[in-house]
């Protein structure tokens, strides 16, 4: 993400640097309790890590922001408004932190974490 | 509707259905207000309407149901809200109402411990939801609550009196938001989710004070927030304005800096596509012009405060907390007789039982002992018995403390007398507060009659059960339960909402609980509490309000 400032020079904003904003919305989320490396094969523990970005990916196109979130959700809760609520945060996030429009972000569930059975 | 004045021991399904549908009532004359606080996590105005909709999910799932039993209906509830869970406010709300209905799994009722319990299950289990809890939300409001409800189920047995504590504590939590969240503290707001919390509490309790409690959205909104501090007093009140600016290339903090010069409590959030907008202003044509020649307005809301706040003066006193302790200053000595109705007074706040009632009168003498013997200057004495009153007054005459007495007839009345109590007013207002409400209950009585006797026209033979609506002897008959059930029609039960059994020693649970239910199908509409009462002679003591 690079912007030009007429007689300065330039901002460079990196990916990495966007998910770590990324992540720390993410972790903040209610519902949310970790987020995981994607495509992990089933099985496989999804060690859950406060500082791991790995579960994000930021891409970059045409200036715009596409962000890839993949998390852990707390089981019982209700999985559709959790995710929603990572996509406005995120969005939110993002955008007051660099003061450009994030074009997408989609939150893929890897897993449920089951804390308590009902 | 009357002011409650027996205790609420227990709850049971039907009840808990009741406090949830006064809670969504309640909520949704707030709702507006609540969105007009949402700043966190993302300042898109909807924490008010997302509480409304998972609690309306919530009250669907059980408002048909028949079911008693308060862990069943609580899960039902429980089930619904998580189904219509909506937004950040109403997934965390969804969790706290998973864990209270899991504390509560496979309860009848529930009473003031599992009360607490089933609070402290509902924040620990709303805590597990996040990897980092940010405190200064919705979350620090539900665990302040738990740790009220502890400390008051404690205190006390009653579940009014718990629910006092919940709702005080929650208005404390709602009130630290800001210092703990500062993104509330630079808008000048509380934490909304908590505020929805809040008024949740708020409206269970004035459902179980028997206060009105709003159902119909489009009343008058946004009126009892709790603020912080910055809304009244500070320069007037003015105008409240709130509008979307739609446009492109919208400078959000030129448009920040220029919102803050015209008033207070400003709040500009947004993209350079669309920018909110909040600010207190004397004069609602500044800022509006000024957004209008920005782009185009949208969502424009301008409410008056200084209306607002004289609303809120008329309209909304949040009760004075009471105190966790005793009385400072004020010492109450009941007469009762049974342990159980001993308990009752003790639990509800009596510094001293003295026992005794029918034929085992205290004498002038134990009652003056008693009063001396509190470390208080002012004691409130209720004799709960006609024929105790004089020796009451005489000790009265002969105490040199600051001595009052409530002229209690029956330990209903006496009971009533003593939820009156108001931790913050002075004897003199307690002394009035507490004979009035003794005033507004109808006693009932259910004995033998130990010799044959016409009185008021009703013919009594030696052996019969009897039975005496405020002291007067009203109905006869051969079985306990259907004197009960006449001596209710006498008091008019049905016109009422609450029914209480305080049953005798000669009375197992069982056996009261089995005429509780039968007294259920005739007086389907009431809610019928069953206390031990343990007193000799009378197999029950009733009271209708």
């Amino acid at each position: 993400m690079s912007e030009r400032q007429p007689g300065l020079g330039r901002i460079e904003v990196s990916p990495t640097a966007i998910a770590s904003i990324v992540n720390e919305a993410v972790l903040t989320c209610y519902g949310v309790v970790g987020t995981a490396a994607k495509n992990l094969p089933s099985g496989i523990a999804n060690l859950l890590s406060r500082d791991s970005k790995r579960g994000i990916e930021v891409r970059i196109e045409d200036g715009q922001i596409f962000i890839d979130v993949y998390v852990i959700i707390e089981y019982g809760t209700r999985i559709a408004a959790v995710a929603r609520s990572v996509m406005n945060v995120v969005k939110f996030s993002v955008e007051r932190a660099l003061g450009v429009p994030v074009a997408e972000v989609n939150v893929h569930v890897e897993g449920l974490r089951i804390s308590d059975i009902d | 509707m009357a002011t409650r004045r027996s205790p609420r021991l227990v709850t049971d399904g039907q009840g808990f259905k009741r406090l949830i549908k006064a809670a969504l009532g309640w909520l949704q004359h707030h709702q507006a207000a609540i969105n007009a606080l949402n700043v966190y996590p993302v300042p898109d105005g909807d924490t008010g309407t997302n509480m409304v909709l998972t609690m309306q999910s919530a009250w669907v799932e059980i408002k048909d149901s028949p079911e008693r039993n308060v862990g069943q209906i609580a899960h039902k509830m429980a089930h619904g809200a998580l189904m219509g869970a909506r937004g950040n406010s109403g997934v965390i709300l969804s969790q706290i109402w998973r864990g209270f209905a899991r504390s509560l799994d496979g309860k009848e009722v529930y009473r003031a411990s599992d009360l607490a319990a089933a609070c402290r299950e509902a924040a620990v289990t709303a805590y597990k939801g996040v990897v980092k809890p940010v405190e200064g939300t919705i979350l620090t409001v539900a665990r302040m609550v738990a740790d009220a409800a502890t400390a008051a189920a404690e205190v006390s047995e009653d579940l009014v009196y718990v629910l006092e504590h919940m709702v005080f504590a929650a208005h404390e939590a709602v009130t630290l938001t800001p210092s703990l969240l500062p993104v509330l503290k630079e808008a000048g707001v509380v934490d909304a989710g908590g505020q929805g919390l809040f008024v949740i509490l708020e409206g269970m309790l004035r459902y179980m004070r028997g206060e009105p409690v709003a159902e119909d959205v489009r009343l008058v909104e946004a009126v009892d927030l709790i603020t912080t501090g910055l809304a009244p007093g500070k320069a007037g009140y003015g105008y409240d304005v709130q509008f979307l600016i739609v446009g492109q290339g919208l400078d959000v903090d030129t448009i920040s800096q220029r919102i803050a010069e015209m008033g207070e409590c400003p709040l500009v959030v947004g993209d350079p596509t669309m920018v909110k907008v909040h600010v207190h202003v004397p004069d609602p044509g500044v800022p509006i012009s000024y957004g209008a020649g920005l782009g185009s307005l949208r969502d424009v809301v301008v409410e008056d405060m200084q209306a607002q706040y004289q609303d809120f003066i008329a309209e909304h006193e949040l009760p004075a907390p009471p105190s966790p302790q005793a009385l400072q200053d004020i010492g109450v000595v009941a007469v009762a007789p049974g342990d159980g109705l001993a308990r009752v007074f003790q639990s509800l706040g009596a510094s001293t039982i003295v026992r005794g009632g029918q034929t085992m009168n205290p004498s002038t003498k134990d009652l003056l002992e008693a009063i001396e013997n509190l470390p208080v200057e002012h004691v409130i004495l209720l004799p709960n018995n006609s024929n105790v009153i004089l020796a009451a007054e005489q000790a009265r005459a002969l105490s040199n403390k600051s001595v009052a007495v409530i002229p209690s007839h029956s330990i209903p009345q006496g009971i009533a007398a003593l939820l009156a109590i108001n931790y913050q007013a002075d004897f003199e207002t307690n002394v009035a507060a507490m004979t009035s409400a003794m005033e507004e209950i109808e006693t009932g009585e259910v004995t033998t009659a130990t010799r044959s006797v016409t009185i008021n026209g009703v013919e009594v033979a030696d052996g019969q059960v009897i039975g005496l609506h405020n002291g007067e002897l009203k109905v006869t008959g051969t079985t306990v339960e259907e004197v009960v059930r006449a001596l209710l029609k006498e008091m008019n039960a049905a016109d009422h909402e609450i029914i209480t059994l305080y049953y005798g020693e000669t009375i197992s649970e069982s056996d009261a609980n089995a005429l509780a239910d039968l007294l259920q199908q005739d007086w389907p509409n009431q809610e019928i509490e069953v206390i031990a009462g343990g007193q000799p002679h009378y197999y029950y003591i009733l009271s209708v309000e």
